[in-house]
């Protein structure tokens, strides 16, 4: 391994170190995290059986890589730049993708506990495949860049300091609460389906739930998958013109 | 050799310009201080060498690179404490040390061993495993400026780093700076704090109304003014009776200068008020600072 490599890595891991250590710090955060997954555990079992915790498997490796995203990220660089560790990285070696990579790994660790470990457990005791829950982890990274993404493009643009999970928590509620995620699309109207599509997390859940053959799906994965490529052209640049790495 | 060479900088926000005519060259291995009142132009002409900002109008280089088309070998060689920074509350003094030098690509090891130097030199070796939460203000002050000045960086940028700081810390924080200038680091360091820029500094740059006043050793400044002497005294009111050139109204007190110490004791003894001087000094800095911003045209620059 070249130098030039290794040095990369390092970067990587030093931003990934320092990003992660509020969960060591706070980890009732990683308790509430965990209790909350036993709860809706219980909650979807009781009343709705099985389906209802296949579903939720889907929900929380997508809405939960999507909520690591949009919330834990977000979040993390939204509070970097109101405290000035944002610039001070950014007169640095650190490059924008560097530094990017590095907070989602450094989050990474909550999101595999909180949401991963848990549906492994529960898919075994659901007898799901384990290369359902690959391929489901296969289409999380993108949930999180795109979750990271659509928070930041609100985050950046806030001219006065605030209390930045004031806005990431909200925002959560409306893209992963309200909307056909922990429960189908196909109570709704076909106009309300077609609607709910536009939420990016409505659209993975049904991707993943085609890629998965649950019986309550709705849309094959055209429909959703140009929502989601739809919006991915959108928010990318509209973010990236405001995530200036310097030079502003 | 120069490091830092700033020509006409200016920077607009918007259609106000916050910045408009900034020019000075800072050598290796020497300290300058940037100085002014609130609002002057020291930390936008700082985040435009840090390259944070990207200036309007003018040139600026750092190591003879230019801060818009060389931007990323200059992110190689410098470190920026930006104002207000005090780290994480979430890493000890330790982690914040070393695993930012990792983050600029350090091994571990190399990490490590200069963490261990600089949080001994700050005097926050014996609290190097507590948390931010439980340091004080003035021990995140110290990690904040460790975390800077560790970075072995040829170029370090320090916005107001001592500002709220108690005398003794403030003292290891300029040992520390010191201690990189004379390892032949060039520093560039803002501050409101007079006193500080006469002690540390090898050069002021004084900016007002965001362009350069006058760029010059402490010293030099000190003896552009036309006094030598300051009185401090009480009730102002003695004061009328006499001719005195320069006086700041302070309400009830008030500071006279003088040109000489001579003219400094005739003063005293005319008015009468021994009793109610509460001290006489020579001028500093602090003064050259009060000519340049409040009384403009005061000193012939």
């Amino acid at each position: 391994m070249s130098e030039s490599v290794r040095q990369v890595l390092r970067q990587v891991m030093g931003i990934a170190y320092i990003e992660s250590r509020w969960l060591v710090r706070q980890p009732l955060w990683l308790v509430q995290g965990l209790v909350s997954s036993i709860g809706f555990t219980m909650l979807m079992f009781f009343w709705g059986g099985v389906e209802a915790l296949k579903n939720m498997i889907l929900a929380w490796l997508i809405a939960g890589a999507w909520s690591n995203g949009l919330n834990i990220v977000a979040q993390s660089i939204g509070w970097s730049r109101l405290f000035y560790d944002y610039e001070r990285l950014v007169a640095s070696p650190v490059t924008l993708a560097i530094y990017f990579i590095g907070v989602v790994a450094g989050n990474l660790p909550f999101f595999f506990l909180v949401d991963v470990l848990p549906a492994f457990i529960i898919s075994l005791l659901v007898k799901m495949t384990l290369q359902t829950i690959l391929a489901l982890l296969a289409l999380s990274p993108l949930a999180l860049t795109l979750g990271a993404l659509t928070s930041l493009y609100i985050i950046l643009r806030l001219k006065n300091p605030t209390n930045i999970s004031a806005i990431t928590n909200p925002l959560n509620t409306i893209t992963v609460t309200l909307p056909p995620v922990y429960y189908p699309l196909t109570p709704l109207p076909q106009i309300l389906r077609i609607i709910a599509l536009v939420v990016p997390t409505v659209s993975f859940m049904e991707i993943s739930r085609w890629t998965t053959n649950y019986p309550y799906t709705c849309f094959d994965p055209i429909l959703p998958t140009i929502m989601l490529a739809v919006w991915l052209l959108i928010i990318t640049p509209l973010t990236l013109k405001k995530l200036k790495w310097g030079l502003e | 050799m120069t490091s830092i060479w700033a020509y006409s900088l200016g920077r607009r926000y918007g259609k106000k310009w916050g910045l408009k005519d900034v020019s000075f060259e800072v050598s290796e291995g020497e300290l300058a201080v940037l100085a002014g009142p609130n609002g002057a132009g020291k930390t936008t002409t700082v985040r435009i060498l840090a390259t944070i900002l990207k200036p309007s109008k003018g040139e600026a280089r750092v190591l003879g690179y230019d801060v818009v088309k060389e931007f990323k070998e200059i992110r190689k060689r410098i470190a920026y404490m930006p104002q207000g920074y005090r780290g994480s509350t979430n890493l000890t003094p330790y982690e914040a040390v070393k695993w930012n030098l990792v983050a600029r690509g350090w091994s571990f090891r190399k990490a490590s061993a200069q963490a261990e130097k600089w949080l001994k030199l700050l005097g926050l070796w014996e609290d190097r495993n507590k948390t931010g939460w439980a340091l004080s203000g003035g021990q995140r002050v110290r990690v904040a400026v460790a975390a800077t000045l560790a970075c072995n960086a040829d170029v370090i940028f320090l916005d107001e780093p001592t500002v709220g700081l108690d005398v003794d810390v403030k003292h290891a924080v300029w040992r520390a700076i010191r201690e990189i200038v004379s390892g032949g680091a060039s520093v560039l360091l803002t501050t409101h704090d007079m006193y500080e820029a006469e002690i540390l500094a090898d050069q002021v740059i004084f900016l007002f109304n965001g362009k350069t006043i006058v760029a010059e050793e402490p010293q030099k400044l000190v003896e552009l003014l036309p006094y030598r002497y300051k009185v401090a005294v009480k009730g102002k009111e003695l004061l009328k009776n006499i001719d005195v050139e320069d006086k700041i109204d302070l309400g009830d007190r008030a500071i006279v200068y003088a040109k000489s110490e001579r003219e400094a004791i005739r003063l005293i003894e005319e008015i009468g008020f021994y009793r109610e001087s509460l001290s006489i000094s020579r001028v500093g800095l602090e003064d050259v600072f009060y000519f340049f911003t409040k009384r403009r045209g005061g000193i012939n620059v």
